[in-house]
């Protein structure tokens, strides 16, 4: 691909305002405080929540990927985050790898799953692609289901180990050092989803969200760089869902199902979608939110993160973050317009 | 003017990031937590972690809080100024019945609120994931809710307990029991999922340990809607007794049903789980004739309306077999402190391990020590018809006592503590 045909699609993009995002100085003092908050957030928050934020973060940044940034809605994203949760406890029980390895392991199976899902799915768009997903996630979760002797069925995969060569006995102890351990996998995926969409293939898929006619005309093959896009996200989701049945032990058909598809796909909307960063912050929300009022004694869980979902998306639909820096935005170039004038 | 926007951002950006630094080191306390061996013997702190919102709400959910409340009550009567026990607290969750909840609230009570102890926890997959955290941390558990006959089999471990009923115990009241008073043809028609089909493993031994054959096994989707197709067909084989393994929702559409087929004048149905609750919710005159294993009925004797009163003073509802339980649990829970002198966890597991129960819930009981499954005698129990019941929740008479060691199999093999 040519640096003509690049400069090109950047210019045929919606003409969108120099963000404070883009500034270089503003993006480095966000990825700092992103990382000390990371870094903090298990003396603020109990360990183990703490790693569900991050494991449901990396997830809805996968989503994101796709949402966001290829315009494609999945509504199957479970049958990954799913698979890899019990590929990665298989092999962390059976053959006793450590866990990066067995997550590892997980998140190649569930690319390996997207592959023919992704070549069928994208053959479609809008709600059709969101249905044949949700689809293809309810196969995998019947599958998972009926074969008891692998999966445990209902029960799910329990017991399973955290192995760390010799630190085994430290991360086991407190899920404090567990969350250390576990979160550089975290930033690896988050690393990789940032890396994409700030690179010419990442530009490709916005112009292919945009414009799917024009992008082709370009001479982009554009359902293969979906299927790309599809199968690296299906990577992400793994990689966190491995993070995630390590952390907590099990893997059950919780993580199949199909509310599970569509939580990320809340956490997302919630965020912003197209920022990555939103992603983050819906995470962090739903995640809090669910954990506090399980102990609250109140009895409608639903109820009050649907009635944020309907809030957000009636008043800002560009999510929690997306309505911030737009706000942002434009209270910088209204300050800039005064000094210029 | 260039220098300075960028003076202004590095000190923007070193003020955030000091801040961050600062408000790390304040949080200290919530870094990595202390030993955990220790537990405060001035306070015992009761985890109840159950469904508060969903299908299983009302079977036992906020109302078990009650029960458990009025354990500790008359705990505190009982032994006035000589309780070990003085400060006992409750703290309760909603696990949503899922596994993953259950797993990190689990984890939270024993490590942050400090429970000793974690009761009720319905939902199989919710169950075992409790287990595990309870053998991790060595601290107790006693599950109520849950059927799953893998909490003393394969899963079992020194500080779980399994307290009120399991799959086997419903299979040998309603299954054995019926195939003794003549039901010697069944057909089973079950969920196809692994409660359902546990439940049809379970059935069909007992029936066929009774003397009794089943002529079909008919799956079903799960969840489902209609169930006519299926009623049809487990009626043509003519059986004396057509056994419903689904629980819920499911339950509710099938035995709809199959009064609208007709089909009760021609076989008895037995149900896998029930609930007083259920009957409550759609009726006694969809039941009616209904055949299933109860673990306690409120209106059983003297003792348990007595108990059942003074539940009913406080939460205007009769307590199903869960809230029962969960009372016994915490009751003999805190018993078992008091005869140790201490909430040390294996200090209580050695009191209660063999312990031999009879109380307002367990007659007859045992705390088995091989797997930790509490057995005790059981009620195989038909529902009545609206004339034959006299007060609010009166739906249930009691056909047959069943003993505890033929209510309860054997201790699984399976087992290793």
């Amino acid at each position: 691909m040519s640096s003509q045909l690049e400069h090109k699609v950047d210019v045929e993009l919606p003409a969108a305002p120099v963000t404070v995002a883009q500034r270089p100085v503003v993006r480095w003092v966000m990825l700092a405080v992103g990382l000390v908050v990371t870094l903090a957030l298990p003396w603020f928050v109990y360990p183990p929540v703490a790693m569900d934020i991050a494991a449901w973060a990396l997830f809805a940044i996968s989503v994101d990927l796709l949402l966001g940034y290829t315009g494609l809605l999945s509504f199957g994203h479970a049958a990954f985050w799913g698979t890899s949760a019990y590929t990665t406890g298989l092999i962390a029980s059976n053959l006793g790898l450590p866990f990066p390895v067995a997550i590892l392991g997980g998140a190649i199976v569930a690319m390996l799953l997207a592959v023919p899902i992704g070549y069928l799915s994208v053959k479609r768009t809008g709600i059709y692609f969101a249905m044949v997903t949700l689809a293809f996630a309810q196969m995998v979760y019947f599958i998972a289901n009926q074969w008891r002797s692998v999966t445990g069925g209902e029960n799910g995969l329990q017991g399973i180990p955290k192995n760390l060569g010799p630190l085994t006995d430290t991360i086991n102890a407190d899920s404090f050092y567990f969350y250390y351990a576990a979160l550089p996998i975290i930033l690896l995926g988050v690393f990789i989803a940032w890396r994409t969409v700030n690179s010419p293939f990442g530009r490709v898929l916005v112009a292919i969200r945009d414009n799917p006619a024009r992008a082709r005309a370009l001479g982009y093959d554009v359902e293969r760089y979906k299927i790309m896009a599809f199968v690296l996200s299906a990577g992400l989701a793994g990689l966190a869902g491995g993070v995630f049945s390590i952390s907590h032990g099990f893997a059950s058909l919780q993580e199949l199902i199909w509310t599970t598809s569509g939580k990320v796909v809340l956490i997302t909307v919630l965020g912003g979608i197209g920022t990555l960063w939103g992603a983050v912050v819906g995470a962090a929300l739903v995640v809090t939110l669910e954990d506090q009022l399980a102990s609250s004694g109140f009895n409608g869980i639903g109820i009050v993160t649907g009635a944020i979902f309907v809030v957000i998306v009636l008043a800002f639909r560009h999510g929690i973050w997306g309505t911030a820096r737009n706000g942002l935005n434009a209270w910088l170039r209204k300050r800039r317009h005064a000094r210029d004038v | 003017m260039q220098r300075t926007k960028t003076r202004q951002t590095m000190a923007f950006m070193a003020t955030a990031v000091t801040g961050s630094l600062v408000l790390a080191a304040c949080g200290g306390a919530g870094g990595p937590s202390s030993g955990g061996g220790k537990i405060s013997d001035d306070k015992v702190v009761i985890g109840l972690l159950n469904d508060q919102s969903g299908v299983y709400k009302d079977l036992s959910g906020p109302n078990s809080k009650v029960a458990i409340q009025m354990a500790i009550d008359d705990y505190k009567a009982k032994y006035g100024d000589k309780a070990v026990a003085k400060d006992i607290e409750i703290v309760s969750a909603d696990h949503q019945n899922k596994p993953d909840v259950a797993n990190t609230k689990a984890q939270e009570m024993y490590d942050r609120d400090k429970a000793d102890i974690i009761l009720d926890v319905p939902t199989s997959s919710a169950a075992l994931a409790v287990a595990t955290q309870a053998k991790a941390k060595k601290k107790l558990f006693i599950d109520i809710g849950a059927g799953t006959t893998a909490l003393t089999g394969k899963s079992c471990n020194k500080y779980t307990f399994h307290w009120a009923y399991d799959t086997y115990m419903l299979a040998s009241g309603a299954g054995a029991a019926l195939v003794e008073g003549g039901g010697k043809n069944w057909s089973i028609v079950y969920p196809d999922y692994a409660f359902g089909q546990d439940m049809t493993k379970s059935f069909s031994a007992a029936v066929e340990r009774a003397g009794g054959t089943v002529q079909q096994k008919i799956a079903t989707p799960f969840p489902n809607e209609n169930f006519s197709t299926f009623i049809t067909k487990a009626g043509s084989s003519k059986p004396d007794v057509i056994g419903i393994m689904a629980a819920g929702g499911d339950l509710v559409n099938f035995v709809k049903q199959y009064n609208q087929a007709g089909m009760a004048d021609q076989a008895k149905l037995a149900v896998g789980l029930m609930f007083i609750t259920d009957i409550h919710s759609l009726g006694v005159d969809q039941f009616k004739g209904t055949t299933f294993t109860d673990a306690w009925y409120w209106n059983f004797d003297a003792q348990n309306k007595a108990w059942a009163d003074k539940f009913k003073a406080k939460t205007n509802t009769r307590p199903s077999f869960a809230h029962a339980g969960n009372y016994s649990a915490a009751f003999n829970y805190l018993e078992a402190i008091q005869a140790s002198g201490t909430d040390n966890s294996d200090a209580v597991v050695k009191q209660l391990e063999g312990k031999k129960i009879n109380d307002m819930f367990l007659r007859n009981g045992e705390v088995r020590a091989a797997d930790h499954n509490v057995i005790h005698d059981v009620y195989q129990v038909k529902v009545k018809s609206k004339d034959q019941v006299k007060e609010d929740w009166d739906y249930e008479e009691v056909v047959k006592t069943i003993p505890a060691s033929d209510a309860y199999g054997p201790a699984s093999p399976d087992c290793k503590m």
